[in-house]
């Protein structure tokens, strides 16, 4: 659409210069159509455009400027008359002795996002590499893909009960002999509990773009590579890796993303965040405060800091793989 | 199939006691409710006013026992119908507060009353019309009135009082040796590490004390409830602090902490599966639990007791009271005809047998047929006895579950703690503030953090929440 506006412009500009050069005597006269012409087209272009510029304000810029101004308010969540301007206060609040927010909320969110993509990276580039040299790939990928289809509540629950003290986890240490663990209840371990499940969760998607990505990569680099006398483990290191850097910065990005967002893993399997805040992360305390507390002020302050948070680790994120040489 | 017969039984006995079709209702209209005023905001003439109700009634025999009301409206009143919609207890205020936004919140609301404050700032719950509020004032307990009322406004009827007391199991606390349940915190520690026990890889087989971890409101619940026989309060009187930190609130943090410490508590069994279960000695909750348990254990129910709240001495009293209200949404198209449904479901009395508690069985479980007293009461109160709950009308109370009732013995305690239970605070962050102490409880249970350091920081949250 974008671009049939712009070659739309740029028709009438070459359309109009020969004309003026050709004769500069009717240029007046000429000039006026052409301008009708080029306001005509341009008119036509926005109109095509109309329909995803709407979409846009509707969906991105008038909420986003509906949420600054929330942060900057007290508002339970229903007539719009009651909105009350309170500057900056919910920040105040949100960072003040004694809250929550900075730590542990925020910490956790971002151990909960990097232990999700440090985990679901690191096994989904084992995983598609070995899925590349099996035979039935499809049928694998399918299988790795299979908790993506399955819904969260499902995936939840199923893990809660797999983690309780007489579940299935519990009972396989204790038939090795070991003592149970209160995953779920036990502050210490109820975080990494929860990531673990969300790496599992979703390492289908990663599996599918690197097993893609690795496909990508030409067979001739490999062939050079045996022809040199190279183990599995230098071509791995020194070809696979390296080649598949897009792959792994799209999956990286995305899955950082997810897991900054994220609530709904940890409402299924710990209610609100407990035991104590060990697993609240910053998207459940957002989604609490507007829909349980009635507090869309300090909800939307929570959100803004939420989004720059996200906006500065991606940046930071694109930064480190450019300077490695990868262009996003 | 013990439930659908105890389902059952709740929905007859609830019929029986009301006098569901009896002769009086028979062929009503919508007492009061004048036409006019029932036709024509957004109903076609001629068709009936359909009133939605939310509540937390989504788990028998809660939810036969509300219908079964709601039926009995249904046949006898031609003008104005009411339909309800439950969801679970946890999902409520939530589901309050996104329906409210999406602009499809019910027309007759059920909240918990520590959410009226919150519910009233918002905007979301209509006060009470005068001759309402004056029946209220006039027939509930000032505890009910106070709970269901923001700064002397009154949002609506209080349906149910809730209070807290010790359940024990008799077997468990038998093979340990003790006759009785504990009268004192001294003997409930001691009788929960005897009556403790765990395999030998540390699963948790009996809890001396069950400590639930289940929402906010068992864990608050229990802990004030302890909190309030040992004196000490939440909040200061003018409500503007908290109160927690004293040294009534370090004696509980420091009992509950000890009692996990040396085994006897297990936070990570669930229990509202234990107890029924028989894996737990004593627990301490709320009145409605009568009746689930009595559902989920059939015979074994007999091994449960109900005690008061132990204190620091034998005869100390305190504990927790908790409620709901039943109001009318401000956005509520049909006020009159929902106030009108109200008024006929909470303050109407109706002959009813007094044999509440039990469905019409005997103390010994026995069928109850048609004996005990007639009695009048209204239709809520009837359905709250039918579940093992009460409501806040002192006068049904005591004729339904006083001496010669055939009630429960159980439900007794609850019924008696009325005279001495704390309510529960409702102001417009009392949801928060709740929420907050529950973190703090838990951070003492999985130590994460010392008492002392709870205390402190649960102090400066709170009254952070409450200086907002």
């Amino acid at each position: 659409m974008a671009r049939c506006g712009r070659a739309g412009r740029g028709t009438a500009r070459r359309g109009t210069a020969p004309r003026s050069a050709a004769s500069s005597g009717t240029a007046t006269a000429g000039r006026g159509p052409a301008r009708a012409a080029q306001r005509r087209q341009t008119v036509i272009a926005y109109l095509f455009l109309t329909p995803t510029l709407l979409f846009f304000a509707v969906f991105l810029a008038l909420p986003l400027l509906f949420a600054v101004l929330l942060a900057q308010s007290r508002w339970a969540g229903f007539n719009l008359a009651d909105i009350e301007p309170v500057g900056l206060d919910n920040f105040t609040d949100l960072f003040a002795q004694g809250s929550t927010f900075l730590t542990p909320i925020l910490t956790n969110t971002l151990l909960y996002a990097i232990g999700t993509v440090v985990i679901a990276l690191s096994g989904s580039v084992v995983i598609a590499n070995c899925i590349n040299n099996l035979r039935f790939q499809g049928v694998w990928r399918t299988l790795y893909f299979l908790p993506i289809v399955t819904t969260v509540v499902a995936v939840g629950n199923v893990w809660k009960y797999m983690y309780e003290p007489g579940g299935l986890v519990n009972g396989a240490l204790n038939a090795l002999g070991l003592p149970s663990v209160a995953f779920l209840q036990d502050p210490d371990t109820a975080l990494p509990s929860v990531v673990a499940v969300q790496a599992w969760a979703s390492v289908g998607t990663a599996i599918l773009i690197l097993t893609a990505g690795l496909k990508s990569i030409p067979e001739t680099y490999y062939e050079a590579a045996e022809l040199d006398g190279a183990d599995q483990f230098t071509i791995f290191w020194r070809i696979t890796l390296p080649l598949l850097r897009p792959s792994l910065l799209f999956v990286c990005i995305t899955q950082f993303i997810t897991g900054l967002q994220s609530f709904a893993l940890i409402n299924v399997m710990t209610g609100d965040g407990g035991p104590g805040d060990a697993t609240n992360v910053a998207a459940l305390e957002i989604y609490q405060q507007a829909f349980t507390y009635g507090d869309w002020g300090v909800a939307g302050a929570a959100a803004f800091v939420l989004f720059l948070v996200i906006a500065l680790i991606t940046m930071a994120q694109l930064w480190l793989f450019r300077r490695k040489g990868e262009d996003a | 199939m013990r439930r659908r017969e105890f389902g059952a039984g709740a929905t007859a006995a609830l019929l029986a006691a009301t006098g569901c079709g009896a002769p009086e209702d028979a062929g009503v209209d919508d007492g009061g409710v004048d036409d006019s005023a029932v036709e024509g905001r957004g109903s076609r003439p001629g068709s009936p006013i359909v009133l939605t109700l939310l509540s937390h009634y989504a788990s028998e025999p809660l939810k036969s026992a509300l219908q079964s009301a709601v039926d009995a409206w249904n046949a006898t009143h031609r003008r104005v119908k009411v339909r309800t919609t439950a969801v679970k207890f946890t999902d409520l205020l939530t589901t309050y507060m996104v329906r409210q936004a999406a602009g499809q919140g019910a027309d007759i609301l059920h909240p918990y009353c520590l959410w009226t404050g919150q519910l009233v700032q918002a905007g979301v719950l209509r006060p009470a019309p005068p001759e309402a509020v004056r029946r209220i004032r006039r027939d509930f307990s000032p505890a009910a009135v106070t709970a269901s009322s923001v700064h002397g406004t009154v949002y609506g009827y209080p349906t149910e009082v809730q209070t807290y007391a010790l359940f024990y199991n008799r077997r468990l606390l038998r093979a340990a040796g003790y006759s009785g349940p504990p009268r004192t915190w001294r003997e409930l520690e001691e009788a929960a590490y005897r009556t403790a026990r765990r395999d030998r890889h540390g699963n948790t087989l009996v809890q001396g004390f069950g400590l639930s971890r289940f929402d906010d409101s068992t864990v608050v619940g229990q802990t004030l409830a302890l909190l309030a026989a040992r004196g000490g309060s939440l909040l200061t009187p003018d409500g503007r602090w908290t109160a927690i930190d004293s040294a009534a609130g370090r004696d509980v943090f420091d009992l509950e902490r000890r009692l996990i410490d040396r085994g006897a508590s297990d936070t990570g069994s669930t229990l509202p599966k234990a107890f029924p279960s028989g894996q737990v000695a004593m627990a301490i909750s709320a009145g409605w639990w009568t009746a689930v348990l009595r559902g989920l254990m059939g015979r074994a129910y007999r091994d449960v007791g109900v005690a008061p709240v132990p204190g620091l001495a034998a005869g100390d009293r305190g504990t927790l009271a908790t409620g709901f209200l039943l109001g009318v949404n401000s956005r509520c198209r049909h006020p009159e005809a929902a106030w009108e449904f109200l008024r006929w479901l909470n303050a109407v009395p109706v002959p009813a047998r007094a044999r509440g508690g039990d469905n019409g069985r005997g103390r010994d479980g026995d069928r109850g047929g048609d004996s005990g007293r007639q009695v009048s009461v209204t239709r809520m109160s009837a359905l709250q006895v039918s579940v093992g709950s009460m409501t806040g009308r002192a006068d049904d109370m005591r004729a339904l579950l006083g001496p010669g009732s055939g009630s429960d013995p159980n439900l007794g305690p609850f019924l008696d703690a009325l005279r001495y239970a704390d309510p529960e605070p409702n102001g417009p962050r009392a949801q928060r503030v709740k929420s907050l102490l529950r973190k703090n409880i838990e951070t003492v249970w999985t130590g994460r953090r010392s008492v002392d350091e709870a205390l402190r920081l649960a102090t400066r949250q709170l009254n952070q929440e409450l200086g907002r």
